[in-house]
């Protein structure tokens, strides 16, 4: 069975479920917008003058919320909308008649977010056009092939987090302690809104435990400074040490929870 | 094919601290069936339902085997054998067309898009969906068209394994003679397990018919 037949197929149901509900579509898109206005003007009431926080950064607060939203929001879809993604099927009735084909475990995980980063991809653009166009933000240093690589493994991780909390999905249908912990911490404590360095000193080792920390900061380093590969070493290698750890035994932990809900009955529950 | 059940025993667990007991729903089922049709009768919660889902891989069994063709089927050799309508016709995209649906779920089943459709259209006109009721929106269809797309799903793939749950459910009389004359045909080819709790449209269908009781197949009635 071809993987890309089936990634089509998602895609195309979700485009056309998603298109059927057209003012959430506008909403959403205006929603982006409010949000970044919010940032704009924290940025504007404090000025352009840098923090200390933000000195290895070497921009304002307002272009470096700016661009670890932009960044964040991308990959932080591979983090929520696999247990999202699941959990309408669960309650639409449709996942036991998807999991009653011969589709395998690793073809479904493609292709049940593809549509979500299809979208999330778009969000970018917005994202990328506002910040020329309206917020005349400057990225002439950028080092657009290093941000490219922690973009890559950024992606993979938070994508393995994401199938990790849809296992809870799964197996519990509600109550998921890995979706509470992302919404909850990874923003607080992973340098989207704010550099960790603002943190208190107990809490930097917390923060030091999550992916979210150092692809936020790899990111911001090579497109805020233009940071290269060996300046932003040890948050890449952190990275791929995430993603090699992560994304198997996510896919693995998946199965099993299938395998689960298989022998328990409870694939078609709610 | 041939499709045979050795000794399926089949165990939902209470749900923890519940306070309830777990629920035993097959008791040891065998039997053999196909290659043609054979129905499935017995009364509410005897476990019908249950053995379907099983034979088609979509739960696994907590004991026993299941053998197609004489050799050992796991489940997900099932899932690749068999095509399973349900009781329940709601397990559709309610958002999308009856089309659309029937698309997406033939590319999961490996059909191709233009095939999915062709047979859709074929087999919606046996059981007298309408044409234009394909590319209306699922939840804008009566329950008895929800009916037909669900069996137009499970007959578009062509398994040589087809479990039919309660397909009689719903159809007005010209569908249920439509819908008889495809399990015929579908049962000259491929192994057809058919349930219902019409003893008339069970014993028109197939002229084997197996009880089940309490999760125990009971004989031949």
């Amino acid at each position: 069975m071809s993987w890309a037949r089936i990634v089509i197929a998602f895609v195309r149901r979700d485009f056309l479920a998603e298109s059927s509900y057209r003012l959430s579509f506008a909403l959403g898109a205006l929603a982006t917008l409010a949000n970044l206005a919010v940032f704009y003007f924290i940025g504007r009431l404090f000025g352009a003058a840098l923090a200390p926080e933000l000195e290895p950064y070497g921009q304002d607060y307002f272009t470096y919320v700016f661009t670890a939203l932009a960044f964040f929001g991308y990959i932080g879809t591979g983090a929520g909308s696999y247990a999202g993604r699941l959990r309408q099927e669960q309650m639409q009735g449709t996942l036991e008649a998807a999991l009653s084909t011969p589709l395998g475990t690793v073809p479904f995980l493609a292709a049940l977010t593809a549509w979500n980063f299809l979208f999330a991809t778009f969000e970018l653009g917005i994202y990328a056009l506002a910040g020329a166009l309206v917020f005349k933000l400057d990225f002439a240093a950028a080092n657009w092939a290093a941000a490219a690589l922690v973009f890559a493994l950024s992606a993979g991780c938070f994508a393995a987090l994401g199938i990790l909390s849809s296992c809870f999905v799964m197996l519990f249908k509600r109550g998921n302690p890995v979706a509470w912990v992302l919404n909850n911490f990874e923003g607080l404590l992973g340098g989207v809104y704010f550099p960790v360095a603002v943190l208190p000193a107990w809490l930097l080792p917390v923060s030091a435990l999550l992916p979210v920390t150092y692809a936020v900061r790899a990111f911001q380093s090579a497109v805020l400074r233009g940071a290269g590969l060996t300046e932003i070493k040890g948050d890449l290698l952190a990275l791929a040490a995430f993603d090699i750890v992560l994304i198997p035994a996510s896919v693995w932990l998946f199965g099993l929870a299938v395998r689960r809900a298989r022998r328990a009955g409870t694939l078609g529950e709610y | 094919m041939r499709i045979e059940a050795r000794g399926l025993v089949k165990t939902f667990p209470a749900p923890p601290f519940s306070g309830g007991s777990p629920l035993r729903a097959l008791d040891g089922v065998s039997l053999e069936a196909g290659p043609g049709v054979t129905g499935l009768e017995g009364p509410n919660g005897s476990g019908k339902t249950t053995l379907f889902k099983t034979l088609a891989g979509i739960l696994e069994a907590d004991g026993g085997a299941v053998l197609a063709d004489g050799a050992p089927a796991a489940p997900a050799r099932l899932r690749e054998l068999a095509a399973y309508c349900p009781a329940n016709p709601r397990s559709f995209y309610f958002r999308l067309s009856p089309a659309e649906n029937l698309r997406f779920f033939g590319a999961l089943a490996g059909l191709p898009a233009g095939l999915a459709l062709k047979k859709a259209a074929a087999l919606a006109g046996r059981l007298g969906l309408a044409r234009a009721d394909l590319d209306r929106r699922f939840d804008r269809l009566s329950e008895g068209n929800m009916q037909k797309v669900s069996l137009v799903r499970a007959f578009s793939r062509g398994a040589p394994l087809l479990l039919l749950d309660e397909p009689f459910r719903g159809l007005d009389a010209e569908a249920c003679r439509g819908l008889q004359d495809l399990i015929a045909e579908t049962g000259r080819s491929s192994a057809v397990l058919v349930s219902s709790h019409s003893p008339e449209l069970l014993r028109e269908a197939a002229v084997r018919i197996i009880r089940l009781e309490r999760g125990r197949t009971g004989g031949t009635p």
